[in-house]
């Protein structure tokens, strides 16, 4: 850190107040933003944290002047957070922040118009980063991590500002639309990433009803990368519901619209939507799997191919602590039935092509000893309960003669395919 | 006196001006004791009237020594008053006034006395702290002329108000010298002392008690006027301070706190007149413008200094049920003696307040306390004479003594009596159930006020803490108790005790003197104890909030027995030991009370309630009281007077010590922190606070608050908490640990099983026990909840066991990570769930047998594998099984779904029994299982709506295509509304 004058810090704290002060009454959104965002570290506000711990008392500055002190609440709780966010006391930092948000919200809610808009999502976005951050610190402290809980908590009051009725309606009648609450859509993804690393991803519910269900919402109105986002998190809730059909609908939207050159969202959303569309028996190229690095799906869409169960199973075990972790585990764990279907398929055309007569008779003994040319070791009865599931679940057409062992195939497509529909639909 | 006085005060400052002994009259005469009131009327009202009438009101109500020294001792009387005011302002109880007059009244008479037995010699017997006396002795030795004829009176008295009475003398005579002098000083820290002891002590016998009441008042005025001779005024309105803060912590406390500020506003202004004309000031001042005004204002300085600790004495009395019952009983015993007409009228109103047979016992104890009384009051020579024909048994004396004394009473009771008579009844009569709640707090407050924790060393306060760390029973306690008051007021008396190393202080000394008093004064506690023998054993397996009290009365025990074990010494000193407990037992009441106990249990009581009414609370007799008490009034009255009015009220005397600051002796503290000690955790919270400064509640350290369990049962029923955990039910970790292999190994069923676990789990939770026993009972009630399928208490153990085992405590890891896997997969079947407890598993622990099946049966379930399923069923480690117990039924169903709509055109019942688990789950015999599969399967099949039918070699086969569209899910015969089965307690007998 330079040495920075008392003179120089006075000025750099004075220039700040000023440059804030003039945002907000000219209402100038993105000099605001660049005010407040912490995580974007830029020098003036390095160098503005940097006269803050020279200058120790820089709330008699903000108290000079009328002008500052308008908003000596935010503005004071604001220093105090860059100053410990600047010296790396990541958890008073955070506390600091919240009580800025807290009072910036307040402030946000009496301006009239949404012009702040883009500011909040600032806010936002950095008290999110921010309370990660200061857990990051309160674990290697050995303490318990609560802040992101807590800004998950104030989120949740910054969405009851954005899709407040009354507010809406205010705006409503004022503007024909309501500028404050398409930043709704922003702050709900913001909660879903909160609830995501917290892991209480049914707390998302409760927000997803009111973007749903109120009537105060144009889904059309959000704007796209809000909307974007938002089916991705909702199509990955859909995946852990089992749900594919929703899953795929709200995944592929998030695909379509997301902007291309973002090769990284892209990826997170082929990371569910891959597994989703398996399971509706739709393989994707491996093209497509190599373009976006995701190689862990190779051998199961490669097993899925070719029947070979010993494969998948190798596939599941190998990347398993990163399927467990996407939560994609499961979903590609039920492949299974369709990987025993495309082997089935396999003997099945291969009998076809020495007996003809007597293809559409599948002898359990054959299909046990397939499976263990593939070192899988199951008896008759193990393969006639996997029969019967199949069957059940109409991977297969046809029925299983208990006293002959056999499974009869239909004579008409004994192996339909899943076309889009989820298995045992 | 102090009573009488208070009586008066309050009286007058309520009703009546100071001068009408008549207001006074109406108030006891409510009870009946208006005959006796009067002349007490005429004492206190007298005062203004006629100093030597005061004079002889005193004495007479007092003791005989007074009359002699009418002049010096009348300043005195009034300072009892003062305190008696304090008392009441503080009990503000009838009762609890009741007591402390008597005790007030004897003491002053026997601090007369004492100063006589000093010049007898009577003095010698007690310790230095009585030799300070002896110093005033001098001084008082021409009351002592007097007294002499009482001389068997003063010599019990002695101990706890003959240093009083010297300092008083002292004051009296030499004013000056005594304050100025050291031995002033150590007069004071001696009243302290003894008042401590005194308070403590009371509870042994109620005379003591009532006589250490006395002292105290006696000698904190002593204190008061050395430390605040100038500071009259201040000292007064502390007092109203005090109060003030007293009612407004206790709401109870507040309306009798009413009359007791109004009280004490009297008294104050008492004192003040004190010094202005004593004689025309008020009653009371009258008394002490008699003697000085100077004095008088000494005293009264002394005795508002001094008010806040008979006060906190008389409040716990009073808080305690023991109290009330002791006020009670006092009132009506003061009735008895002086005149028995109002003696009945007093029982009758009484009565139907308390049982018949209080009622009873309030009658031998008041011959008892008429003995003691009228000895004191009366002539010393018929005091010595009741002695005498009481020979060294102590029932004998008893007996012997109230018929005595009863006569003499008569005669010369009244004046005395009805004074006492009047304060008890009211006391009984109107405040007593208001009382009875906050008086106790109050007591344990003003006792730890008293002590001065905060003058204490930290070294001693270790010192004290290690011995008692070493005593393993209530009994070693209170003897160590016992000896630690000895070594400490020794090491206060030489000015050693903060100079003393007390890290180096060998423990042996005390717990070997521990033995000595123990052997001494445990006789007759352990009388006491015997009385209440019935309620002791239950009293474990009862809610705590009985047991509470108990612990409590053990704490003021201790206080108690070192009382009688100075006692005893001092008569087996005095070789005229005879005579002496004769002498204590009339004057003291001590040993006739101890007698009493022993002999009668109920007499016994009635006495134990006096002492407190004195001011004192003997544990024992508080234990006792209170068991008493429970029936009759709910356990909610001792809650409340239990863990947290204790708190709050240490709180307060906390405040009321930093007022007073430095008077108070350093002898007090030790039976706070013994009582701490034997008491609740709170309590020794508080005893950290004290010596620790002044620190909020909030601000405790916890971790010295753990309760560390003594109870040696290995077997106790599971009741929830709905108080503080009582240390004496609560067992240690070693017994926990035993009493955790019982449970393995008992027969009993899963009932049984569970109870015992989850008290032991309390005991554990109590303790802040967290370690591998800690996590071996959580697993051991884990299995027994699955091997009786109760899930709420697996779950609840689970959670329990995830935490400890997050701590990093070692257990059967593995096993649990395996249950909670096939929990979920189950019974939540909650995906998420699943996966995050995948996700933590371990590579070692997927090695893990237990594990690896569960993940295998999660395998099977998500695919539906129920061949598989079922064989992991059969071969399932540990008690895998029992939770996939839960599942069966629904991979059952669920296989016959697929297999009724896959096979054709039927499938074998035997192939169904074994694939579906029917098969060798019943019994051993390869054949029989294939039997009892077949026979369960069908039945299983048929209840699911499967159409069964005998193929052509006669085999049971299941139609499959008509089973396809009938099968359905029978409503589970064991459904109850409210979705939980384990939650149907008839249901859970009779699966358990």
């Amino acid at each position: 850190m330079a040495y920075v004058s008392m003179g120089e810090a006075h000025r750099r704290i004075t220039e700040y107040l000023n440059r804030f002060c003039g945002a907000v009454s000219y209402q100038d959104s993105p000099m605001l933003c660049r005010l407040l965002s912490f995580s974007s570290n830029s020098p003036s506000l390095l160098s503005l944290a940097d006269a803050l711990n020279v200058f120790q008392d820089a709330s008699s500055l903000i108290r000079q002047s009328d002008k500052f002190s308008e908003y000596g609440e935010i503005l004071a709780h604001l220093f105090r957070s860059l100053q410990s966010y600047r010296v790396g006391n990541l958890v008073e930092a955070y506390l600091a922040f919240e009580n800025f948000a807290n009072a910036f919200v307040q402030e946000f809610r009496n301006w009239e118009s949404a012009w702040a808009l883009e500011a909040l999502y600032v806010v936002c976005y950095e008290i999110r980063i921010l309370a990660e951050k200061a857990d990051k610190e309160l674990t290697s402290n050995g303490k318990s991590p609560e802040k992101l809980k807590a800004a998950g908590s104030l989120l949740m009051k910054v969405f009851g500002v954005l899709a407040d009725p009354y507010l809406v309606f205010f705006f409503l009648k004022l503007y024909g639309k309501g500028p404050k609450r398409v930043g709704a859509l922003y702050v709900t993804c913001q909660l879903f990433k909160t609830y995501f690393k917290l892991g209480t991803v049914n707390l998302c519910r409760s927000v997803i009803r009111s973007i749903e269900t109120a009537r105060i919402f144009d889904y059309e109105e959000f704007p796209r990368r809000d909307k974007v986002t938002y089916m991705y998190y909702t199509g990955r809730l859909e995946v852990f519901n089992e749900n594919f059909p929703a899953a795929d609908t709200k995944l592929s939207y998030a695909l379509q619209h997301c902007n291309p050159k973002r090769e990284r969202n892209i990826r997170m959303i082929l990371k569910y939507l891959i597994p989703v569309k398996l399971s509706l028996g739709i393989i994707p190229k491996d093209e497509l799997l190599q373009k976006y690095n995701l190689h862990e799906y190779m051998n199961v869409v490669q097993a899925l191919r070719k029947g070979d169960l010993r494969l998948l199973r190798h596939a599941l075990q190998e990347h398993e602590d990163r399927f467990l972790r996407s939560g994609v585990y499961l979903v590609l764990e039920k492949l299974e039935l369709q990987v025993y279907q495309r082997l089935m398929k396999k003997i099945y055309i291969i009998q076809k092509l020495s007996d003809p007569a007597r293809a559409h008779q599948l002898k359990l003994e054959v299909i046990a000893k397939a499976l263990r040319w593939l070192e899988i070791d199951m008896d008759l009865d193990e393969v006639e309960c996997i029969m019967t599931i199949l069957i059940y679940k109409n991977l297969v057409k046809g029925y299983l003669a208990h006293k002959s062992k056999v499974v009869v195939l239909s004579k008409q497509d004994p192996f339909p395919k899943l076309n889009g529909k989820p298995v045992g639909s | 006196m102090h009573e009488g006085c208070v009586m008066n005060q309050g009286g007058n400052t309520q009703t009546v001006a100071p001068l009408d002994p008549n207001p006074i009259e109406k108030r006891y005469g409510v009870e009946g004791s208006q005959v006796q009131t009067s002349p007490y009327q005429y004492s206190t009202g007298s005062d203004a009237a006629s100093w030597t009438t005061h004079s002889v009101d005193n004495q007479v109500v007092q003791q005989n020594g007074n009359y002699s020294n009418s002049n010096y001792y009348h300043p005195q009387p009034p300072v009892p008053a003062t305190g008696n005011v304090q008392e009441t302002s503080s009990s503000t109880s009838g009762t609890v006034n009741v007591a402390q007059d008597y005790s007030a009244y004897t003491p002053y008479q026997t601090p007369s006395d004492l100063q006589n037995y000093s010049n007898t010699g009577y003095t010698n017997y007690y310790s230095g702290c009585y030799q300070q006396q002896q110093p005033s002795q001098p001084y008082t030795q021409p009351v002592g002329a007097y007294q002499n004829t009482g001389a068997p009176y003063s010599s019990f008295q002695n101990p706890g108000s003959y240093a009083g009475t010297a300092s008083y003398s002292g004051t009296y005579y030499n004013p000056a010298d005594y304050q100025t002098t050291t031995g002033g000083y150590q007069s004071t820290a001696y009243n302290s002392q003894t008042a401590g002891g005194y308070v403590n002590q009371t509870p042994t016998s109620s005379n003591q008690g009532n006589y250490t009441s006395n002292p105290y008042q006696n000698y904190t005025p002593d204190a008061a006027n050395i430390h605040s001779a100038t500071t009259a005024t201040a000292t007064p309105v502390h007092y109203q301070q005090n109060y003030q803060q007293w009612p407004g912590y206790y709401s109870q406390t507040e309306v009798p706190c009413a009359p007791g500020t109004e009280n004490l506003p009297a008294t104050s202004a008492f004192s003040q007149s004190f010094p202005v004309a004593g004689g025309v000031a008020s009653e009371m001042p009258a008394s002490n413008g008699q003697p000085a005004p100077s004095y008088a204002q000494n005293w009264r300085q002394e005795t508002d200094s001094s008010q806040p600790p008979p006060q906190q004495p008389a409040a716990a009395v009073s808080a305690s049920n023991n109290a009330y019952w002791m006020h009670q009983t006092p009132s009506q015993q003061a009735h008895y003696p002086v005149p028995p007409q109002n003696h009945y009228q007093s029982p009758l109103e009484t009565k139907p307040l308390y049982e018949t047979p209080i009622q009873g016992h309030q009658r031998a104890t008041y011959p008892q306390e008429l003995n003691s009384q009228a000895s004191i009051h009366q002539a010393p020579l018929g005091y010595r004479q009741p002695t005498q024909t009481t020979p060294s048994v102590d029932t004998q004396r008893v007996s012997k003594i109230q018929i005595p004394t009863n006569p003499r009473i008569a005669s010369n009771l009244p004046s005395g009596y009805t004074k006492m008579n009047k304060e008890r009844s009211p006391a009984g009569a109107t405040q007593t159930p208001a009382y009875v709640s906050v008086s106790m707090s109050n007591p344990k407050g003003h006792t730890s006020a008293m002590p001065e924790p905060g003058t204490f060393p930290k070294a001693l306060c270790g010192f004290v803490e290690r011995a008692f760390a070493r005593c393993k029973d209530d009994k070693e306690k209170a003897s160590c108790q016992a000896a630690l008051k000895k070594i400490i007021t020794q090491a206060t008396n030489d000015g050693t005790i903060n100079t003393r190393d007390w890290d180096i202080e060998p423990l042996s000394t005390v717990l070997n003197t521990d033995v000595t008093n123990t052997e001494s004064s445990s006789a007759p506690i352990s009388s006491l104890q015997n009385k209440s023998p019935t309620r002791r054993p239950k009293s474990r397996w009862e809610p705590i909030v009985e047991s509470k009290p108990f612990v409590k009365p053990a704490s003021t025990f201790t206080s108690g027995v070192k009382f009688g074990g100075w006692n005893h010494p001092n008569v087996n000193n005095k070789k005229s030991s005879e005579t002496f407990q004769k002498v204590d037992a009339v004057t003291g009441s001590k040993p006739t009370y101890f007698a009493q106990n022993s002999a009668k249990k109920s007499f016994q009581r009635p006495v134990k309630r006096q002492r407190f009414a004195g001011g004192a609370i003997d544990d024992e007799e508080s234990s006792d009281s209170e068991k008493e008490l429970t029936p009759y009034y709910s356990s909610a009255m001792s809650l409340a007077s239990s863990a947290d009015e204790k708190k709050r009220r240490d709180s307060r005397s906390k405040r009321f010590e930093k007022v007073q600051g430095h008077s108070r002796g350093n002898d007090i503290p030790k039976p706070k922190i013994s009582n701490v000690r034997r008491g609740t955790a709170l309590r020794l919270g508080e005893v950290l606070d004290e010596s620790c400064g002044s620190r909020a509640v909030e601000d405790m350290d916890w971790d010295a608050l753990t309760v560390k369990g003594t109870c040696q049962e290995i077997e106790k029923r599971y009741l929830r908490l709905t108080s503080a955990p009582d240390p004496t039910t609560v067992r240690p970790e070693d017994v926990l640990e035993k009493a955790l292999s019982m449970v393995q190994d008992s027969p009993k069923n899963y009932l049984y099983k569970c109870d015992q676990l989850k008290s032991i789990r309390q005991d554990l939770t109590v303790q802040r026990i967290h370690n591998h026993l800690t996590a071996k009972v959580y697993e051991t009630h884990a299995r027994f909840a699955l091997e009786a399928g109760d899930l709420t208490e697996y779950n609840q153990c689970l959670s329990q066991l995830k935490i400890l085992y997050a701590e990093g405590i070692e257990g059967c890891t593995l096993e649990f990570a395996a249950y909670s896997l096939l929990y979920i997969t189950l019974h939540s079947n909650n995906n998420r769930e699943l996966l995050s407890s995948m996700s933590r598993l371990s590579k070692e622990a997927k090695g893990d047998e237990a594990v690896r099946h569960a993940l295998s049966v999660r395998a099977a379930v998500t695919s539906g594998n129920y061949v598989m399923f079922f064989r992991l069923y059969k071969t399932a480690p540990n008690m895998n099984s029992c939770l996939m117990d839960l599942y069966v039924e629904k991979m059952r169903y669920k296989a016959v779904t697929f297999i009724s709509r896959s096979c054709r055109p039927s499938i074998p019942v035997s192939y169904l029994a074994q694939v579906l688990g029917f098969a060798g789950t019943s019994s051993e015999g390869t054949g029989e299982k294939e039997n009892d599969g077949m026979e369960e399967c069908s039945e299983w099949l048929k209840a699911h709506g499967a159409s069964l039918i005998a193929d052509s070699n006669g085999d049971m086969v299941l139609d499959t295509k008509a089973s396809s569209t009938s099968l359905f899910m029978p409503e589970p015969e064991d459904a109850v509304a409210h979705g939980d089965r384990y939650l149907d307690v008839n249901d859970f007998f009779t699966r358990t």
